[in-house]
């Protein structure tokens, strides 16, 4: 619902439909009769921030308790946030048309590094002072949660909670605190001091950080008897875990459009350089049954005639034949494609393939990360050569004929030939396409390259290392460049620059907070797009406050170093990183769950994977 | 197979709606109302609708139409309202299911209601920049085209007008050449106008009806 003055704009941006709501599905309630207000924000464009599914199930969950009521809010493009600014109108939630200010939570979710600014933007947008101490009623309580929020350090002066882990429990339950503290009059300081105690709340303010002189952490101190460690929450059976029935189906076109499933949480693989790996383990898996009977739900619900099976890695869900076998039995019928991305090289058998194609034929995309095999091994991707190979000549009797390969470059221990070794890859896979005998008849193979540049992450094995300087990074991508000799293969390649603020942000303390709050103050937004994003701008920020960027991007830092974020514990052990960053300066790879336990301390959630049978075991 | 119309109004978020959005979004509902709807065969099968007029993005349209073929020759027509309501925005309500009458290309003329209007300037003062501009013999304007730019006469599509003084807009009824070739654009109108005051307007712009070559209802 969109007011007057809104309207007015609306004819002189892009793109109208996203600041307006009005979709099928979407949830309204009558402000007077609910008790929470929630300002779900998604700091990108509408169109990002429909395609990801963590909001659309936290959207449904919150919901469906009568007396909350969860609005959605994303960030105006910048012709629009123009117009707003000139016309004095803030930030509005889509449901409503009220301006986020009215809301007891605001609450962002961070994918992304390069999307802090937009959060700060979004505040401001909003009247909302960035500044947790500066909002001092229990009301406006800014709230953040997303992979992002394993270091929160660098934006702990603006929110003023941290969801760790996965959000359904723990959301609702600090929603219910702040009912309750309403309610007996309490003060916001109060609040976010019972707040800690909820398993899964970090309260930055809660905590005392000092350096030493060398720049690095020397001690990190709660305040008020807040707890020391702040563990993550996840859901421990997936088959009871709230999942929407429904989505809401947006008037114009976004990123993903088409029905979502989960299919599981977490990932088995353990690369050394994924995140992701490590901070949703253990692997839960919903049952072939559940999902089979959640996706009809959700094609039923929205009319989307596509659905696509979500997880870090789907073919290593173990029933993934037997699901497949479920779906098509009705898909066929209902005219629905089903799409499986994240598939591993070693994952595309005949009988996958065969299911996906039944209805539609979507493209191939590979993620075999590094170009040698010492690479690979570096980084436990675990994938052979001739893997690969097997399967590009699968897929290449099957019918396709292009291919995409993505790839890093600026890993540990990498050398040039390591980084030639893509564009051999690259060849390899060519070659394979015209030596395999069932091909598609008179077409030529398109192989397309793509290589981003490395960026360490906490709670990885790598969250030591240093990243490439950028003038490194352009060597190596002119170094791939030169080492491609068909035109059959494409190359791309992910700007360095934005790389290097996003090491920065990754690995970030306290102190960068001044800088983001610079920054704010003079527009920054959409750092991750290209049309926006300035390092230059960047650096002279970094300049006036003193700090060094490369202190944060480019620096190794010991085993021993206090690590921003080591007060947060996402059930895998620091011992266990830092044994896996020693196998891999030996080239040494780790076996994945299902083969064999490593120990990563994942098993004290006492589900998932870790108590699976092995096979090699019965 | 039988070729039906379907007759829906197009309004609130819905009207900031482009027709390749519209397109998607009708496309969504025809498969979740499961209307047996026929299919395009080939690798990707979707419903096929196809639109005889498509609306401008920013218009209000009350009766917008849109082709399909039904596989099912005895359904009841009047059951498709109903139908595919539940599976609209509520921005877009279908009223209505028709026998196709006149062939799309059939539409020659589009009637719409535009009230256009400045917080600065009293309506009054609008209406009568509105009859100053089409008491001219020709209104030219700019336009964009393949061959870059070029100059086009707008009056010879403009085939009836009517301007009523509203109390914070100026109300324009206007008749306009519709259609594939000739095609002109109420948004012209109201450049036109911003070119000879020098001044922006605010529009409020429904389309009402369209007409055949004879200035009958297309249907």
């Amino acid at each position: 619902m969109v007011s007057k003055e809104v309207e007015k704009l609306l004819l002189k941006v892009q793109k109208p439909g996203r600041y307006v709501g009005g979709e099928l599905n979407e949830v309204i309630k009558d402000k007077r009769k609910v008790a929470v207000r929630f300002a779900f924000c998604f700091p990108d464009t509408y169109e990002v921030g429909m395609s990801h599914l963590g909001m659309k199930i936290l959207y449904s969950q919150f919901n469906s308790v009568e007396d909350i009521w969860c609005e959605r809010v994303f960030a105006p493009w910048t012709d629009m946030e123009a117009l707003m600014r000139e016309h004095n109108i803030p930030l509005y939630a889509l449901e409503s048309g009220d301006p986020i200010s009215d809301f007891d939570f605001i609450g962002f979710t961070l994918q992304y590094e390069l999307s802090y600014t937009n959060m700060l933007n979004m505040l401001r947008l909003g009247n909302v002072p960035i500044l947790s101490s500066e909002r001092t009623e229990l009301k406006n309580i800014v709230v953040a949660g997303g992979p992002c929020a394993c270091n929160p350090e660098p934006i702990a002066d603006f929110v003023d909670l941290f969801f760790i882990g996965e959000g359904e429990e723990v959301d609702l339950e600090v929603m219910e605190l702040l009912r309750r503290c309403r309610d007996e009059g309490k003060s916001k300081s109060e609040f976010l001091r019972l707040c800690a105690d909820i398993e899964g709340v970090y309260v930055p303010s809660l905590y005392e950080v000092t350096y030493k002189e060398d720049g690095t952490i020397e001690s990190f101190t709660p305040k008020d008897g807040a707890p020391a460690v702040i563990h993550k929450r996840l859901m421990k059976k997936m088959d009871e875990s709230y999942y929407p029935d429904n989505f809401v189906v947006p008037l114009v076109e976004i990123v993903h459009d088409r029905a979502v499933q989960e299919i599981f949480r977490g990932c088995i693989r353990g690369c050394r350089f994924c995140q992701a790996g490590f901070i949703y383990r253990p692997v839960r898996e919903k049952s072939p049954e559940v999902i089979n009977a959640q996706c009809r739900a959700l094609c039923e619900n929205t009319g989307y005639d596509e659905v696509s099976l979500s997880s870090l890695s789907s073919s290593d869900y173990s029933q993934i034949v037997p699901l497949l076998e479920q779906l098509t039995s009705w898909t066929k019928d209902e005219k629905v494609s089903i799409s499986l991305p994240s598939l591993r090289v070693d994952g595309f058998t005949d009988e996958i393939m065969n299911r996906i194609k039944t209805v539609r034929k979507s493209g191939l995309t590979f993620a075999p990360e590094a170009g040698s095999q010492r690479m690979r091994d570096v980084i436990n991707k675990n994938v052979q050569h001739d893997e690969l190979m097997q399967t590009c000549a699968t897929a290449f009797a099957g019918g396709w004929t292009t291919v995409k390969l993505y790839f890093m470059i600026g890993l540990p221990t990498e050398t040039m030939d390591d980084v030639a070794a893509i564009a051999g890859l690259g060849q390899d896979v060519v070659d394979t396409y015209y030596h395999t005998e069932n091909r598609p008849k008179g077409k030529s193979v398109r192989v397309t390259v793509s290589a981003s540049s490395f960026v360490p992450k906490p709670f990885t094995p790598f969250q030591w290392e240093p990243q490439d300087t950028i003038p490194v990074l352009h060597e190596k991508q002119e170094h791939i460049k030169n080492s491609i000799t068909t035109r059959k293969i494409s190359f791309n390649y992910h700007d360095a620059d934005t790389s290097f603020l996003e090491a920065v942000f990754a690995r970030g303390d306290r102190r960068l907070c001044k800088a983001m709050a610079l920054a704010c103050e003079r527009g920054f937004h959409f750092d991750g797009w290209n049309d926006c994003f300035d390092l230059q701008k960047w650096l002279e920020i970094f300049d006036e406050c003193g700090i060094d960027p490369a202190f944060y991007a480019n620096r190794r830092r010991s085993f021993d170093e206090i690590l921003p974020w080591d007060h947060i514990d996402y059930g895998v052990t620091k011992a266990f990183l830092k044994k896996e960053c020693q196998k891999a300066y030996e080239n040494t790879t780790t076996p994945h769950c299902r083969l064999q336990c490593s120990g990563c301390g994942a098993a004290k959630y006492g589900e998932g994977v870790c108590f699976e049978k092995r096979q090699n075991l019965v | 197979m039988r070729n039906v119309r379907i007759w829906f109004k197009k309004d609130y978020e819905c009207r900031y709606i482009s027709h390749l959005d519209l397109n998607r979004t009708m496309l969504r509902a025809l498969h979740k109302s499961k209307l047996p709807i026929w299919h395009t065969e080939g690798f990707n099968p979707h419903p096929f609708a196809t639109f005889p007029l498509p609306l401008s993005l920013g218009f209000r349209g009350v009766n917008e139409c849109m082709d399909v073929k039904l596989e099912d020759d005895t359904l009841d027509l009047k059951a498709i309202p109903d139908m595919l309501n539940p599976c609209l925005p509520r921005g877009i309500q279908v009223f209505n299911a028709t026998e196709v009458l006149m062939k799309a290309g059939k539409v020659a003329y589009a009637s719409f209601t535009m009230l256009i209007s400045n917080d600065k300037i009293p309506s009054g003062k609008i209406c009568e920049d509105l009859k100053k501009l089409f008491a001219g013999e020709k209104i030219e304007l700019e336009k964009r085209s393949k061959k870059g730019m070029k100059t086009v006469d707008i009056r010879p599509g403009i085939r009836s007008f009517e301007i009523t003084e509203r109390f914070d807009a100026a109300e324009l009824n206007i008749v306009l050449s519709a259609g594939s070739s000739d095609n002109v654009n109420p948004n012209l109108i109201l450049t036109a106008l911003s070119h000879q005051t020098g001044t922006e307007y605010d529009a409020d712009i429904t389309r009402n009806d369209l007409y055949n070559s004879d200035m009958e209802l297309f249907r």
